[in-house]
């Protein structure tokens, strides 16, 4: 008996088919074997695909989301994989490359909103206890601080070291016009002769 | 039977406080009545033995060092977490508000107008409560740098919406110092 797991948040809509792996001991209203997925985003293509597809898209929307979250937005998805997305004009771009050659990718934009929908619905998908296809969920970890350098401009993040620069240099130039202390004289220092009382 | 092995504990960086604080003030910033849905949302999810009453959630708040009244003692994990639940179901609340302010496809004008309503109500909440002489509250009120910042803000809280929203940002509150 085939299954189905709806996902809606206002601009998407994804669509899991599957059966109950019954071998693993799941419950018959488990989806354990995914038939295949569809996604649809608002005024765009509905997409369809299999279970490689779906990791494909979490692989590379979560990580994406995860970054954008602490403001880095960095491109995710080598050339080999079959999804990937990037920061475009300030929006974002879902690709989608297709495995027949010949076929251009197809790119989806996607403004704040809609990403942020497509994004709550994987994480209702990863949180079903419904599903029990096995997808890996990548795992959202602190930034290190080389991901985080180009958040900040580089005037702010030199700003700093240039300041404490600057600061020695006015500190060493004014030291220098200081006068140095003269020597002692090699002369006895003349000593005044108590006054005789009388 | 060995002893589990001890977990580090976590506690958030002097940064991740600011933000979390400065997610939650954008939440009261939304909504005009955020500060007793905080009260009434850490009741409803059991936090009462983390923040037994109203008073107490605001100390725990006020370790964040922008603020004007800042507490020196750092909050624990628990409570850091108690605090990103709260966030977490305020912005699941708050979506629909979150959405409309992202979202390209609404009319400019009112668009527009929506985010001067954020920006002016985040700005009274921020000169009321927050030392209006620290360079990250200061690049908030800065009416250049500021906009952006406000987006940054609205952003976060809606990708920290949801299911996944506490991991992810819990995540992001532990980044290494920038």
């Amino acid at each position: 008996m085939k299954l189905t797991s709806r996902y809606e948040q206002t601009s998407c809509r994804l669509v899991l088919e599957g059966l109950p792996d019954l071998s693993a001991g799941q419950s018959s209203q488990t989806i354990g074997i995914l038939t295949g997925f569809s996604l649809a985003l608002a005024g765009k293509t509905e997409l369809e695909g299999q279970r490689d597809h779906l990791q494909a898209l979490l692989n590379v929307v979560l990580p994406y989301a995860r970054g954008l979250i602490s403001g880095v937005s960095r491109p995710q998805g080598a050339e080999d994989v079959p999804v990937a997305i990037r920061p475009v004009d300030g929006q974002h771009e879902l690709e989608l490359r297709s495995s027949q050659p010949d076929t251009p990718p197809l790119r989806l934009p996607l403004d704040d909103a809609e990403l942020s929908d497509l994004v709550r619905c994987l994480d209702r998908l990863q949180l079903d206890p419904q599903v029990a296809v096995p997808l890996e969920w990548p795992d959202p970890q602190p930034l290190r601080r080389s991901e985080l350098r180009h958040r900040l401009p580089l005037a702010r993040r030199v700003a700093a070291p240039l300041t404490g620069v600057a600061a020695l240099l006015v500190a060493g130039l004014l030291a220098s016009l200081l006068p140095t202390p003269k020597p002692p004289s090699s002369a006895p220092a003349a000593v005044s002769t108590p006054a005789r009382g009388g | 039977m060995a002893d589990a092995p001890v977990q580090p504990q976590r506690l958030l960086s002097r940064r991740g406080l600011e933000r979390l604080d400065l997610l939650l003030l954008s939440a009261e910033a939304l909504d005009l009545n955020g500060g007793e849905a905080m009260v009434w949302l850490s009741e409803e999810m059991g936090l009462t033995d983390l923040f037994p009453n109203r008073v107490e959630l605001w100390k725990r708040r006020c370790s964040n060092p922008l603020r004007r009244t800042t507490r020196r003692d750092r909050i624990t994990e628990a409570e850091a977490d108690g605090l990103i639940r709260i966030l977490n179901a305020l912005a699941d609340r708050l979506y629909p508000m979150l959405r409309s302010l992202l979202s390209s496809a609404e009319p400019p004008q009112l668009s527009e107008q929506r985010w001067a309503l954020f920006r002016s109500r985040l700005q009274e909440l921020l000169k009321e409560r927050f030392n209006p002489r620290r360079g990250g509250v200061q690049r908030l009120l800065d009416p250049q740098e500021g906009p952006q910042l406000c987006r940054e803000l609205i952003q976060t809280m809606a990708l920290s919406a949801g299911p996944g929203g506490f991991t992810r940002l819990k995540a992001s509150l532990m980044d290494a110092a920038a």
